[in-house]
């Protein structure tokens, strides 16, 4: 089991979850309105005056084989709306209950 | 889940909640009456009391004056003017506009209650009158007529009146000038003398010979009947042939001392239409009937009425209220129409797309016809102001839509999805879209809240504007976004296709602009202070404008309408002034073609009735009213027709008095609009020849003054009256006393109805007098015969003896305090340059301690207007400041975007000078609006120099950068308010010139500070480095 961390620009909601739909990933935890900023590129999503864009965030705990997929998928989804802003992190899951 | 979510979550509903309010609003649409002006009823009441055979001075002394005393404590009461004549007291009081009259007017009958006692017993009973709207008439016919001329007063009355009488909403209909026929019994005084008769003696013998009578009732055998004498005149020639008399046993008939004929009552006027002679009906309305509809529903019926009249009997309409009330609303309408044609294509030009450019024009419609909903909720019509109000939103109510849908775009080309680029993007610029919509907010509120008269007409608008960009914030904020999810594509045009075409054309055109723009700007940030003091020499220099740009209160309008008065000297008989009266009517007639309808009306008519206090007439004054052909099939306007007809006037010599009045505006008591301002001086003063001296002087002086037109004194010459003064101790030795012998003379002059022959239910008065020929000359009245009681026949001439007399014709009294008013209309300058110039002359003047002077008329109202609105924009700034300083969270910014305020002054200025227009109350409302139109420019700038500052540009870089990229909305939304305005400036129909300068206002006010907002503000944002301040601040917070 791992845990899919997805942090991007809230215009990409629907997608985001349209593509963990998509994989039959039906359990998840969601943050929504929350502020983000890029390490290296991309601009402050700060929901202030200046940076008004906000982010809402995905975490999800998948199998391990549907990772794969999953990142390829929102991969795609970043390529092609590059200027929106996504990122997904990757961890592993050590015990549950 | 916020508003925006929502409605593009659910787009149904959300299309469904705006086609209802379109529906409602349609609803209201149809269903709301049309009218020329809000409703305004004027607060006056006035109290009239007559007072037979009294002098001007006695009616003073001991009327006017009583009444004048206990009015003084009435509440509200804001003005009491009062006007005192032969026969008859008028009271004038003048109330604050929006007390209650109801109130009023029983203070003021129970004033009238307390001062009757001290009035003299044969006064009447004062009659209290609320003047309201409902009494300028919706319609006048002129009625022209050859044969049927001698019976037209019944023939109207029965077959026009009544049936239009019927009509729902139908008030008062008056019939002037028509024709009385009476049985007339001239005597012949030495005949009466002859066979020992007196006129009281026939009086009182056809008085007992006319009489129906019942007797009782008989009761014969099994039936009871009633008895009636019938000794009523069958036909009018019985009444020649009543037996008066037995002299030394022969019978005196009537018809031996007297020539009876059944005719016309004497004439005392001289109606004429188009030089015919004519009788005018005026019809006036129920105060809460509509004009508009009344006119309509009268000039239905009159068709089917006219087809029941003798055919020689012609109706034309005089004039008709309701013709320039739609005629305006028309145009309106259709400025109107031009204005979102204009915005549309300005949204077009910039958005270059024409899905955008539907979705943004819809907040058009919705916006206005919510406007519609509130004038049928809060009972309101559709008028001028509701309609101009409109035609000023039109170009403000896309202005939200407009950011909106750019930002959703701006979303949708960086990839975003559709439904989350509307939401966000909405949400994003939701509270700046609010946030300016205040300060529109902040100076159209404030316009709802202006008092008197200038309150009652710019009430709706600051309601109606209000309504619709609040309305236009909703559709932004509710129905742009879901329509931008579900139509708005991102995709370039294609260049091949026509809107291809159009996009990649203006698109060009705009990039060119933005270049440039952006080169101008690098300059003036570069040279700042070479930049304001430019900006400061030409605000300062169009400052210089006002002086030349002249100020009046209303603007002159042209309304088909002029009317005159004409004088001759005080005491010409009647037949004399006729002469002139048709010499006027010819000269008009053939000189003027533009004149559609000519009425003619001389003399006094009755002279105890209602209409005579609005209009003043006598035997030597003539009135006239022109009805023009509408203003586009002619070429003079009416302001030169009426130039020109002065000048046919001026060259009788034996006019002693004129006025020739554009627009009506005199006559209708200043309560109608249209025509020109009359300026006028009151001098106050109770001394008669100290203040006759004082006011001809100042109309010496005001006919020195150019532009002045039609210079009048209100106070008459002092006219001549004939006196009879009694020698009381041969009166009383001869058993008379002064009442009988008044009496005496009165029936022998002026006559006594001795009685009332009925003929087909209508009463004809039998008026018993001394034949024409005996009453003629001073020798004619002292010989008057006079029986005395002991039955000897005296003549008048021994008891009195006759003395000319000179009494002044009106007293006219203001605040209790005798008053002559000097009046001129203008033309071809303007109200406070006239003023200050008569002004000069005044100080000039040797004025008595105990006198005087005041102005009045238009610019008593323009001072009180012009006061109120000045406080109006002061508030407004404050308002404005407050938004924006509380929107910007700063006190230097609002300061900075304030500086295109005063460059909207100049624009105001210059175009009012270009289009030779004034400053009055519409340019003024105008200058209130800009006031918030031309901030919002500035929000936008300095908000995303801010914006950028914040992003970690450079000062520098900021202002460029964002003029660069708010340029366009900048200019697309001060041209859809800037382009709206066109329509309404090039329009010439009726009521144009109205509106005009608020066009005009507004026009180059936002033009002029938009293009110095683009430039100035900006520089002086580099000078208070507010960026740079504001930086320094958040790194200090944030550490």
């Amino acid at each position: 089991m791992k845990a899919v961390f997805i942090s991007y620009n809230q215009s990409l909601t629907e997608m985001v979850q349209l593509t963990l739909d998509n994989l039959a990933i039906k359990g998840y935890t969601q943050w929504t309105d929350i502020k983000g900023c890029g390490t290296d590129k991309g601009e402050p999503h700060e929901g202030s005056h200046t940076w008004p864009e906000l982010n809402n965030a995905h975490l999800t705990i998948i199998e391990d084989e549907k990772v794969t997929r999953l990142l390829e998928r929102l991969n795609a989804l970043n390529t092609e709306v590059e200027k929106q802003g996504l990122r997904a992190f990757v961890w592993n899951i050590e015990n549950t209950i | 889940m916020s508003l925006y979510s929502t409605a593009v979550k659910k787009p149904v509903s959300t299309i469904m909640i705006f086609i209802g309010v379109v529906i409602l609003g349609l609803y209201s649409y149809f269903q709301l009456p049309v009218d020329f002006f809000p409703k305004m009823d004027p607060p006056y009441i006035s109290v009239i009391t007559f007072y037979s055979g009294a002098n001007a001075a006695d009616v003073e002394q001991n009327i006017t004056r009583k009444l004048e005393d206990s009015f003084g404590s009435l509440t509200n009461l804001k003005n009491m003017t009062s006007t005192s004549k032969d026969n008859i007291s008028v009271v004038m009081l003048e109330f604050e506009w929006g007390a209650n009259l109801d109130e009023a007017t029983n203070e003021v009958r129970d004033a009238v209650g307390l001062a009757e006692r001290s009035l003299p017993d044969e006064v009447e009973s004062p009659t209290i009158f609320k003047i309201s709207t409902s009494m300028i008439p919706v319609l006048m016919f002129s009625i022209t007529s050859d044969e049927s001329y001698a019976g037209i007063k019944d023939i109207l009355d029965d077959r026009l009146i009544q049936p239009l009488n019927r009509i729902e909403g139908v008030g008062n209909i008056i019939q002037m000038g028509a024709p009385t026929r009476a049985i007339m019994v001239d005597v012949d005084p030495r005949k009466l003398d002859a066979y020992n008769l007196t006129v009281e003696q026939i009086s009182g013998i056809l008085t007992a010979n006319n009489l129906n009578l019942p007797s009782g009732n008989l009761e014969m055998g099994k039936s009871d009947l009633a008895l009636r004498l019938q000794g009523e005149f069958e036909n009018s020639d019985v009444v020649k042939n009543i037996i008066i008399s037995n002299f030394n046993g022969k019978t005196v008939y009537l018809k031996d001392v007297a020539t009876v004929h059944d005719g016309l009552k004497d004439v005392k006027s001289y109606e004429r239409s188009n030089g015919e002679k004519s009788v005018r009906v005026m019809i006036q309305k129920q105060s809460d009937a509509n004009t508009v509809t009344v006119a309509n529903k009268v000039k239905e019926s009159l068709v089917d009425i006219k087809k029941t009249l003798p055919p020689d009997i012609k109706i034309e309409t005089l004039f008709d209220t309701s013709i320039n009330t739609t005629e305006s609303i028309n145009n309106l309408s259709e400025t109107l129409i031009y204005a979102l044609i204009f915005v549309v294509v300005v949204v077009l030009f910039f958005l270059g797309r024409w899905r955008a450019t539907f979705i943004v024009s819809l907040s058009i419609p919705i916006s206005l016809i919510a406007g519609f909903i509130y004038m049928y909720l809060s009972g309101g019509t559709i008028n001028l102001i509701t309609l101009s109000s409109l035609s000023i939103a039109i170009g403000m109510v896309v202005d939200d839509s407009i950011v909106v849908l750019e930002n959703i775009t701006k979303k949708l080309e960086r990839g975003g999805f559709a439904r989350e680029s509307a939401i966000y993007g909405t949400n994003e610029v939701s509270l700046a879209v609010i946030a300016s919509t205040l300060t529109i907010v902040a100076v159209f509120l404030p316009l709802t809240m202006l008092g008197g008269m200038t309150g009652i007409l710019f009430k709706p608008l600051g309601w109606v504007v209000t309504i619709t960009i609040a309305t236009s914030v909703i559709v932004s904020l509710t129905l742009v976004p879901m329509l931008a999810s579900k139509i708005l594509r991102t995709k370039s045009p294609d260049k091949k296709t026509i809107g291809g075409k159009i996009y990649w054309f203006s698109q060009d055109l705009l990039e060119k602009m933005d270049n440039i723009y952006e080169k101008s700007l690098s300059w003036a940030v570069g040279n700042r202070w070479t930049v304001i003091i430019i900006a400061t020499v030409i605000f300062i220099s169009s400052l210089f404008l006002i002086n030349v740009v002249g100020t009046e209160f209303m603007p002159a309008s042209d309304n088909d309408q002029i009317s005159a008065q004409v004088k001759l000297a005080q005491g010409t008989k009647l037949d004399e002034t006729i002469l002139t009266a048709q010499y006027l009517d010819s000269v008009f007639i053939n000189k003027y073609p533009e004149i559609e309808i000519i009425s003619t009306s001389a003399g006094s008519g009755d002279e105890n009735s209602l209409a005579a206090i609005f209009s003043e007439t006598g035997n030597y004054i003539i009135n006239y009213t022109f009805k023009m052909k509408p203003r586009d099939e002619r070429e003079k306007d009416i302001f030169q027709i009426a130039n020109e007809m002065r000048k046919d006037i001026e060259v009788r010599p034996e006019i002693e008095k004129y006025y020739v009045d554009a627009g009506s505006s005199r006559s209708s008591g200043g309560m109608g609009m249209g025509g020109g301002s009359v300026l006028e001086v009151k001098v106050f003063g109770n001394d008669f020849d100290e203040t006759n001296i004082l006011s001809e002087k100042i109309a010496q002086a005001l006919n020195n003054i150019e532009g002045t037109k039609d210079v009048i004194v209100s106070r008459d010459r002092e006219k001549t009256e004939l006196q009879l003064i009694l020698d009381n101790e041969k009166m009383t030795s001869f058993g008379l006393n002064t009442a009988t012998v008044a009496t005496a003379i009165r029936n022998r002059i002026n006559g006594v109805t001795a009685t009332k022959y009925k003929e087909d239910g209508n009463e004809y008065d039998v008026i018993v007098r001394y034949d024409e020929k005996f009453r003629q000359s001073t020798e004619d009245i002292e010989n008057i015969s006079i029986t005395t009681p002991q039955g000897k026949i005296i003549k008048l001439g021994e008891i009195t003896k006759l003395k000319s007399f000179y009494s002044p014709p009106n007293i006219e009294r203001e605040n209790k305090v005798r008053v002559v008013t000097v009046s001129s209309a203008l033309s071809g300058s303007d109200l406070g340059t006239v003023k200050a110039s008569l002004e000069e002359e005044i100080a000039k003047m040797d004025i008595p301690n105990s006198v005087s002077i005041e102005f009045g008329g238009s610019v008593e109202d323009m001072q009180e207007s012009f006061g109120s609105l000045i406080m109006l924009i002061l508030l407004s700034l404050v308002l404005v400041y407050i938004v924006m300083a509380s929107q910007f969270e700063s006190l230097t910014e609002p300061f900075i975007i304030m500086f295109s305020i005063p460059f909207a002054l100049t624009g105001v200025l210059i175009t009012l000078y270009i289009f030779n227009s004034t400053i009055n109350i519409i340019s003024l409302i105008g200058i209130v609006m800009l006031i918030g139109i031309v901030v919002k420019n500035g929000i936008v700038l300095v908000d995303y120099t801010n914006l950028l500052a914040d992003k970690g540009y450079s000062l520098k870089q900021a202002v460029i950068a964002a003029g660069r990229s708010r340029l366009r909305p900048v200019l697309m939304t001060s041209l859809t308010t800037i382009l709206a305005m066109i329509p309404m400036i090039a329009s010439t129909g009726s009521g144009s010139e109205m509106w005009k300068p608020m066009g005009i206002a507004i026009f180059g006010g936002l033009t002029f500070s938009t293009l110095v907002t683009l430039l100035l503000i900006p520089t002086i944002y580099t000078i208070f480095g507010v960026g740079k301040i504001n930086r320094a601040r958040k790194k200090a917070l944030n550490n």
